[in-house]
């Protein structure tokens, strides 16, 4: 369970957060929409622990983010599982190395054990067979799909992916988050998937948040926010051509 | 007016330079009573930052030793001083000339590429994701290269100056027919133990000023690609008034 009350991140003057409040309930899919610069990737790192809000409450699993220990930040961390939007792939790192690399930091798994479970991974994200290869010799795709199995092999109760399919054709980026998709039905662990690639992840979410100059101003069930009255979201829905049926050029 | 501003910001620019290195430094510090820190990295950043910067320190060390002889070709001949060369180039190599030109090369070999390596971790976010695994990068990077660092430039240090010297001694022998024994002799009748192990403290010191400056730029990395050139730019840059402002402090209080 996550629950951020009235939040605010500043770097320097610039606002990324402006009192933000979110509540995402256990294995829950949270699909997380927004304009550029709008704050979705400082939600995530609110979230994974690593940016402290200068104000608001930060809670994860009943642990407060804002006052809780080294080391009580850690145990939490070791529950979270976060795909970058940069991949952030160790680039000295082969393939399997980097996907066994939080198995072999956070667990006290064989050798054997580990290799197993990553080669298993790999599979699941259809890189079997690329276990060996440094990240500089993958496409852009295969490396989110490392980082994805990455971010999920120690079965995190939270997976947070931020734009998993940023810059990937939209079939790619289907396949992506359907990958996604299938990882939340098998674990039935909360997923929080930021994207720019609206249709998909209405397809995927059980609620989708839009995000608005560093606030949350939607919050609901996918049928819900289609229906929203407000007007950004409409806007928003719109220039993501979201529920245009029948829309063509004549 | 906008003066006043523009010598403000920098004043500004500096301070946070100087207060983060300094902040860096303490937490280096904290981590190491009791040492807490990993030891393959620390091995492997022993091997790319001692082993492998050798070649290019010996190189530059014979070099240096040449070209002072070179340089004292005119005294020496002019006052009839073979009988001091020895000493004279002992005394500029290994007090001075040593610990400062083999800092500066290895601030530009090692503490470039330690601060664009760090930079690159630290924009691709693969130090975020160090941290989300409950990696502090503090014992994971920092540590590490801080000692390995320290170690390769002393270790180094202390085979330039050999080398340096040696290549003095032939240069002499070639140039000015100063043979062997007279120029060892008159170095180590001359030089005190103080002399070597000055020349060890700088050189120790200078690994560490180069280590904190090029781990607190590359972690302070900011705007992608662009930005890590800037960390290497500025890591060069500041460390090397940093070499020389404790080269001066150094040969002030040590002596
Ligand atoms: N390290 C930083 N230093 C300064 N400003 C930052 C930093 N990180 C983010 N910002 C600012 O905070 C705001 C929110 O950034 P954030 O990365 O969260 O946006 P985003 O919604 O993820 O954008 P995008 O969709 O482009 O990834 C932006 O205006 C950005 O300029
Ligand atoms: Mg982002």
């Amino acid at each position: 369970m996550i629950d951020l009350l009235d939040v605010h991140v500043a770097f320097g003057e610039q606002d990324a957060l402006n009192g933000l409040s979110l509540h995402v309930s256990d294995g829950a899919l949270l699909g997380i929409i927004g304009p550029g610069g709008c704050g979705k990737s400082t939600l995530c790192r609110v979230i994974s622990g690593l940016v402290q809000p200068d104000f608001g409450e930060v809670f994860v699993h009943q642990t407060n983010l804002r006052q809780c220990s080294r080391q009580q930040l850690h145990v939490v961390q070791r529950d979270i599982g976060v795909q970058f939007q940069n991949d952030a792939l160790f680039e000295h790192l082969t393939v399997l190395e980097n996907v066994s690399y939080p198995l072999t930091r956070l667990t006290t798994l064989s050798c054997s054990e580990m290799e197993g479970r990553s080669v298993e991974a790999l599979a699941t994200v259809g890189l079997a067979g690329f276990e060996n290869r440094l990240p500089n010799r993958l496409s852009g795709g295969q490396r989110r799909r490392v980082a994805l199995a990455r971010a999920c092999i120690t079965k995190p109760r939270i997976l947070v992916c931020d734009e998993p399919t940023a810059g990937l054709d939209p079939q790619t980026s289907r396949t992506i988050l359907d990958m996604i998709a299938g990882i939340r039905y098998q674990t039935k662990n909360t997923v929080i998937v930021v994207s720019s690639d609206v249709v998909g992840l209405f397809s995927i979410s059980s609620r989708i948040a839009l995000v608005w100059n560093g606030q949350i101003i939607e919050e609901d069930t996918t049928t819900k926010v289609r229906q929203s009255e407000r007007a950004e979201v409409k806007r928003f829905l719109d220039d993501a051509r979201l529920p245009f049926a029948g829309w063509t050029w004549d | 007016m906008q003066a006043l501003a523009q010598f403000g910001s920098i004043i500004i620019q500096l301070s946070t330079q100087i207060g983060g290195t300094a902040m860096l430094l303490a937490q280096i510090f904290r981590r190491l009573a009791p040492p807490r820190f990993d030891g393959a990295e620390f091995r492997k950043c022993l091997f790319t930052m001692g082993y492998k910067s050798l070649s290019i320190m010996i190189a530059t060390a014979f070099v240096v030793g040449v070209i002072l002889v070179i340089q004292s070709f005119v005294f020496v001949e002019r006052y009839g001083m073979r009988s001091q060369l020895g000493w004279g180039a002992g005394f500029v190599i290994i007090r001075e000339l040593g610990p400062v030109l083999l800092a500066l090369m290895f601030s530009g070999r090692v503490g470039a590429f330690t601060a664009a390596e760090l930079g690159t971790m630290t924009v691709t976010e693969q130090v975020d994701g160090l941290r989300c695994l409950a990696i502090d990068p503090i014992s994971y990077l920092v540590v590490p290269r801080f000692v390995a660092m320290i170690i390769s430039l002393t270790s180094l240090t202390l085979i330039g100056n050999t080398v340096a010297l040696f290549s003095a001694s032939i240069m002499g022998d070639l140039m000015l027919e100063v043979d062997h024994h007279t120029f060892w002799s008159s170095l180590f009748s001359m030089l005190t133990p103080a002399d070597f192990m000055l020349s060890v403290t700088k050189s120790a010191l200078f690994g560490g000023i180069i280590a904190v400056n090029s781990c607190f730029f590359g972690l302070s990395t900011t705007g992608g690609a662009p930005g890590v050139g800037v960390s290497v730019n500025k890591t060069v840059v500041f460390s090397a008034i940093a070499v020389f402002v404790v080269d001066f402090y150094s040969t002030f209080v040590l002596g």
